[in-house]
């Protein structure tokens, strides 16, 4: 504060400092004597180090020796498991089915020879109105589209901001599921049979 | 399809020459249409179609086929060996076996299971309610479209339900309110995208055009019918399938309904 107080009136005495000057020296606040008049207090919540427990080297490292195995036996499980596919039992042939296969062979009555000819026709005739029906399918889809993008041009041509908000992607609709048909209605007040389903499909982890 | 096209093209192209000839003026005169929102509900057929002639006699060679090539499983086997067993006892060359008589025989088990499939009634194909059109509980391998009675000028027409749009809703927004207070809150439909499926568009009667509104252009949008049902008084509705739909509804609108249908 002194020093500061001698700068400002030998200022003030040879060169004529203004007013506002001083007022704004004197009337802040800071502290602007030396940094070493400052004192800090010990630091009083420090408490004596504790004794470290001695451990036995051996135990150490028969402990490091066991998390070592562990990890081992995690990693080796974790290869085998990744070369073993979960079975499809369905694709498999039972092995008793194999061996019963001269047993289990029907003795087919072979077909008559108008009978194998008709089926050639038939084949022919059922390829034919399968790419029909493809073809059938493929001019409805197109049918629709164009009507939709026919709906879109009109709507377009009345306002740019409808025509924009209609062809944001409905997200409620994906992932799209749909039920039936079914080959016969459902029974009206159907009681069905007592019981529950037990799921006894094996767990593969 | 490609002359709706180069229609449609030839028919821009004159607009823009007409715009450029006749200066500001027509740009005044651009017709105003009202803007209206129509929702198709459709019902799922609930059962499959009958198979076509064609279809019957694959399945049936196919199947078939299958048998053909299959091999024989344990019950067969077993009831093959017990067919043989009863021929050896009969002609008296194995002493009677006690096992044999007592157990329940393949044979039994399939008279058994015949009896009780033959006991169990599916439900028929076709319904009580099969004219009645108010219902949809008919024509179960049909598609279904709903159509609701209102008055467009002074005629009442059955049409699909439909509406104008109000000020701050989108078109989507306008079909579900269109369905909402067409059809009462207890049924439930899926719209189908926020894009209209198809359009139409009509003039008014030269009498009715009114601050040079000359007609409506019509967005349909496509909702299929999940549950419930409509409110039995209030709105006078019908439930059609694809025939039924060309007779009742006019023409011209039928036909840019039939645009965006599956065909049956």
């Amino acid at each position: 504060m002194l020093t500061c107080w001698k700068v400002i009136s030998n200022m003030k005495g040879s060169a004529g400092v203004s007013n506002f000057a001083l007022n704004y020296f004197t009337k802040r606040n800071i502290f602007l004597g030396r940094v070493d008049n400052i004192q800090r207090s010990q630091v009083l919540w420090a408490e004596p180090m504790k004794k470290k427990k001695r451990i036995d080297p051996a135990v150490v490292k028969a402990r490091e020796e066991r998390r070592k195995k562990k990890l081992e036996k995690q990693i080796r499980r974790l290869e085998r498991n990744a070369q073993q596919l979960k079975p499809i039992d369905e694709c498999e042939i039972p092995l008793n089915i194999t061996d019963e296969r001269d047993i289990r062979k029907r003795e087919n009555v072979p077909l008559p020879e108008n009978v194998l000819e008709n089926r050639a026709v038939l084949q022919k005739m059922w390829s034919i109105y399968k790419q029909d029906h493809h073809l059938k399918d493929i001019k409805m889809l197109d049918r629709i589209m164009f009507s939709q993008q026919k709906a879109l041009d009109q709507l377009r041509l009345e306002s740019e901001e409808f025509y924009q908000e209609a062809i944001q992607t409905d997200f409620h609709l994906i992932p799209f599921s749909s039920q039936g048909p079914v080959q016969t209605p459902a029974i009206d007040n159907y009681e069905p049979p007592d019981g529950d389903y037990l799921d006894i499909s094996k767990k593969w982890e | 399809m490609i002359s709706y096209k180069s229609k449609y093209i030839l028919k821009s192209f004159i607009n823009i020459h007409n715009r450029v000839n006749l200066s500001a003026a027509a740009e005044n005169s651009v017709e105003k249409w009202d803007l209206i929102t129509a929702v198709c509900l459709e019902r799922k057929p609930v059962i499959a179609p009958e198979p076509s002639k064609m279809e019957k006699e694959f399945q049936d060679y196919l199947s078939d086929l299958e048998l053909r090539n299959s091999l024989k499983n344990d019950f067969e086997l077993r009831n093959e060996s017990e067919i043989k067993k009863i021929e050896l006892l009969k002609s008296g060359e194995v002493d009677l076996d006690s096992d044999v008589t007592l157990k329940q025989t393949a044979q039994d088990f399939i008279d058994a299971s015949t009896e009780e499939a033959m006991s169990f009634k599916l439900a028929g194909r076709t319904t009580a309610n099969e004219n009645n059109n108010r219902s949809l509980n008919r024509k179960l391998d049909k598609h279904l479209v709903l159509l609701v009675k209102q008055k467009i000028g002074n005629v009442h027409h059955y049409l699909l339900p439909q509406g104008p749009r109000q000020e701050g809703e989108t078109l989507r927004q306008a079909a579900e309110r269109i369905l909402k207070t067409n059809c009462g809150n207890e049924i439930k439909a899926q719209i189908y995208g926020n894009a209209p499926a198809g359009f139409y568009k009509y003039k008014y009667p030269k009498s009715l055009r009114t601050e040079g509104c000359t007609g409506a252009k019509v967005f349909i949008y496509f909702a299929r019918y999940l549950q419930g049902h409509l409110p039995n008084k209030d709105v006078d509705y019908l439930w059609l399938d694809r025939q039924e739909l060309a007779k009742t509804l006019p023409k011209e609108y039928g036909q840019s309904i039939n645009q965006f249908l599956v065909d049956e």
